[in-house]
């Protein structure tokens, strides 16, 4: 059984003035997939760094397993070297004047396996990554993918406790990066070794994990699965993060009029969907953010109370689906559509659906009530 | 056809050619006067040919320079042994690990490189006798090696520092401890570096004279060719010949070194140039 614990971790540069991260906690679960999810500069690479031993934190506990490793409290500091951790660096780090052979061998060959075993295993690994026939060549021989190759099969062939990936699919080309994605997730669903891994890139993260931590600036945004950050995000901030396009954001107004509470959004007025009035209620003459994913917009030819008008700007064809860039007179909004005739410059009116719609308070951004979810 | 171009082109060349034509000067009238009898010397110019060519000089200056040019060998690999090894370690200490007052220490460690030797000459002198070392070839390999090691640290310093982190990273997570990581993964990974730097301290420890003389202690004890060098010019009359000859076998070493090195040593340059 092996967790990760982080207890109130902080850590700040340049002498206390950049707090890179704030009093953070997390549990990280035996056999866990668990993304760390960010802009740059969010703290994630830190927070990785820090559970590596890499850096040394300012305060805080991490305990992986049942050893404590960094201790601020009891002045306890474990070395990377000790940590029987395993990671894979965004440029792969491949040591440039050993073989694929030796750098497969070089973290056996630190704690001590014996000759004969490492070959074993070199043999073995590579023959899981299907590298058997790079085993004699320098790193600088290598494509970027066969380098990926190497170095998970650096990372894998220790057995390591946990597994630690920073960003190591970003110097892919797109293609390649969606095979390595399912490999990467396969790989570690057959070793079953728990895994934190640290992007910037939603998709990345959506597909791969078993739960997602989103940072900004050092904090927790929100944890949760895929599912959980997409369908309920906590605040404005995750909703706008998760998800592509990027779910649209409309400034309103929730006020009562003849008996009923409606959405003020200037350009249009919507009212409040039944479901939502207990919560909405509270918000009378209260600025709040409306939020629909572009997947939940469709085009519609009659009125509807949850229709709005619109200007086509733009219309994207993605193959499965069409993009609808459209402006209301004040909002930039984004419809994903199956089938559309639309044309630049046309008037149309789409229909938000209900269920799908998200309200934020606009001050703490928030969520007050999230969609349905399936 | 550009004729500007041209004769802008004609104009570099000549330049070129007659600067070096005038540092070949030297090099030419060594040979030349190496290769004549001491008659013929006193007759002719230095840059005339020899008309009766004879290496007597270069038996006669081998004669007295063998037993000091073993000794310089010695020194030298000595010297450069010793301040490679322990500045190729400083170099990686300060470019890779991070410890309180790191900058500063370092910064007491380059001024070393910049101290003068004649302002040292007593207290050395003093050291050294007193570890009763003096006209030892321990002695000046000891005073090459701490001398030599400040340029050396900051040399591998500046080249250790192209290493990327997350190699030293990896090999950290990787089980491998400073010592470890320093052996098997910097050292190897910067031969040309260590090229650069062994042909550098090869040639100034070599090529040394003072600490030789002050240290070595003359004649049968631990003279180096550079000072048996300046023995050889004679008490009454300038045997140039001689001197000359004895020039050319005291450069030899060093232009072996260059030779051999010599397409490593470009490349090593390169790689420092383009990391800045």
């Amino acid at each position: 059984m092996v967790s990760v614990t982080v207890k109130n971790l902080t850590k700040t540069y340049e002498g206390g003035n950049t707090i890179a991260v704030r009093d953070l906690n997390l549990v990280i679960n035996d056999g866990e997939f668990f993304t760390l999810l960010g802009p740059s500069g969010c703290g994630k690479t830190t927070t990785l760094y820090s559970i590596a031993g890499l850096l040394e934190p300012d305060e805080g506990e991490i305990v992986i397993g049942d050893k404590v490793v960094t201790s601020k409290a009891d002045k306890i500091r474990v070395y990377p070297q000790d940590r029987e951790l395993a990671m894979v660096f965004q440029d792969y780090a491949l040591y440039p004047h050993m073989k694929v052979r030796k750098i497969l061998a070089f973290p056996l060959e630190n704690i001590g396996v014996d000759k004969h075993e490492i070959e074993e295993r070199v043999e073995e690994t590579a023959e899981l990554l299907d590298i058997s026939n790079l085993l004699d060549r320098k790193p600088g021989q290598l494509s970027g993918g066969q380098r990926q190759r190497v170095a998970l099969g650096r990372a894998i062939i220790r057995n390591p406790k946990v597994f630690l990936f920073d960003e190591p699919l970003s110097n892919l080309d797109a293609k390649l990066r969606i095979r390595m994605r399912f490999e990467l997730k396969e790989l570690q669903q057959k070793l079953g070794i728990t895994t934190i891994y640290v992007t910037h890139d939603q998709t990345e993260a959506m597909s791969m994990s078993d739960r997602i931590m989103l940072m900004k600036d050092g904090r927790v945004a929100q944890v949760g699965t895929s599912d959980d950050m997409f369908h309920r995000p906590k605040n404005i901030f995750v909703a706008s993060f998760i998800g592509t396009p990027p779910m649209n954001l409309v400034d309103c107004t929730v006020v009562r009029k003849n008996g009923k509470l409606w959405f003020d959004a200037t350009e249009f007025e919507m009212p409040v969907p039944p479901r939502m009035i207990p919560d909405i209620e509270k918000c009378v003459n209260k600025a709040v953010v409306m939020g629909f994913r572009p997947q939940n917009v469709s085009e519609t030819s009659g009125e509807s109370e949850y229709g709005i008008r619109v200007t086509v700007r733009v219309v994207e064809s993605m193959g499965t689906s069409y993009l609808l860039h459209v402006n209301d007179g004040s909002h930039s909004l984004i419809a994903e559509v199956i089938e559309t005739k639309a044309k630049p410059g046309e008037g149309k009116t789409i229909k938000i659906d209900p269920d799908k719609m998200h309200i934020f308070d606009k001050e703490s951004g928030d969520a007050i009530v999230n969609a349905i979810a399936i | 056809m550009n004729w500007k171009r041209v004769f802008g082109r004609i104009v570099l060349y000549g330049g070129l050619l007659f600067f070096a034509f005038v540092y070949l000067l030297p090099l030419w009238s060594a040979i030349t006067t190496s290769l004549k009898t001491p008659a013929e010397v006193a007759k002719t110019s230095a840059l005339a040919f020899p008309t009766h060519p004879t290496l007597a000089p270069f038996i006669e200056s081998f004669d007295s320079l063998k037993g000091p040019l073993v000794i310089s060998l010695i020194i030298t690999a000595g010297g450069v042994a010793g301040s490679v090894l322990l500045g190729s370690m400083c170099g990686y200490v300060f470019s890779k690990i991070r410890f309180k007052y790191d900058t500063f220490v370092f910064l007491l460690l380059a001024a070393g490189a910049f101290i003068p030797y004649q302002s040292i000459l007593v207290p050395l002198f003093t050291t050294i006798s007193k570890l009763h070392l003096f006209g030892t070839i321990p002695g000046l390999i000891l005073t090459h090696t701490a001398y030599g090691i400040p340029m050396c640290a900051i040399l591998f310093r500046n080249f250790y520092g192209a290493i990327p982190e997350s190699i030293i990273n990896q090999a950290m997570v990787d089980g491998a401890g400073p010592w470890r990581i320093y052996r098997k993964i910097v050292l190897p990974s910067t031969v040309l570096a260590t090229v650069v730097v062994v042909t550098f301290q090869f040639t100034s420890i070599w090529n040394e004279y003072l600490f030789g003389l002050l240290l070595g202690g003359g004649e049968g004890q631990a003279m180096p060719a550079t000072v048996a060098l300046a023995n050889l010019k004679g008490s009454l009359t300038a045997a140039w010949e001689v001197q000359m000859a004895g020039a050319i076998w005291a450069a030899l070493p060093v232009l072996i070194i260059y030779i051999i090195m010599g397409r490593y040593l470009i490349r090593g340059y390169m790689t420092g140039a383009v990391k800045g």
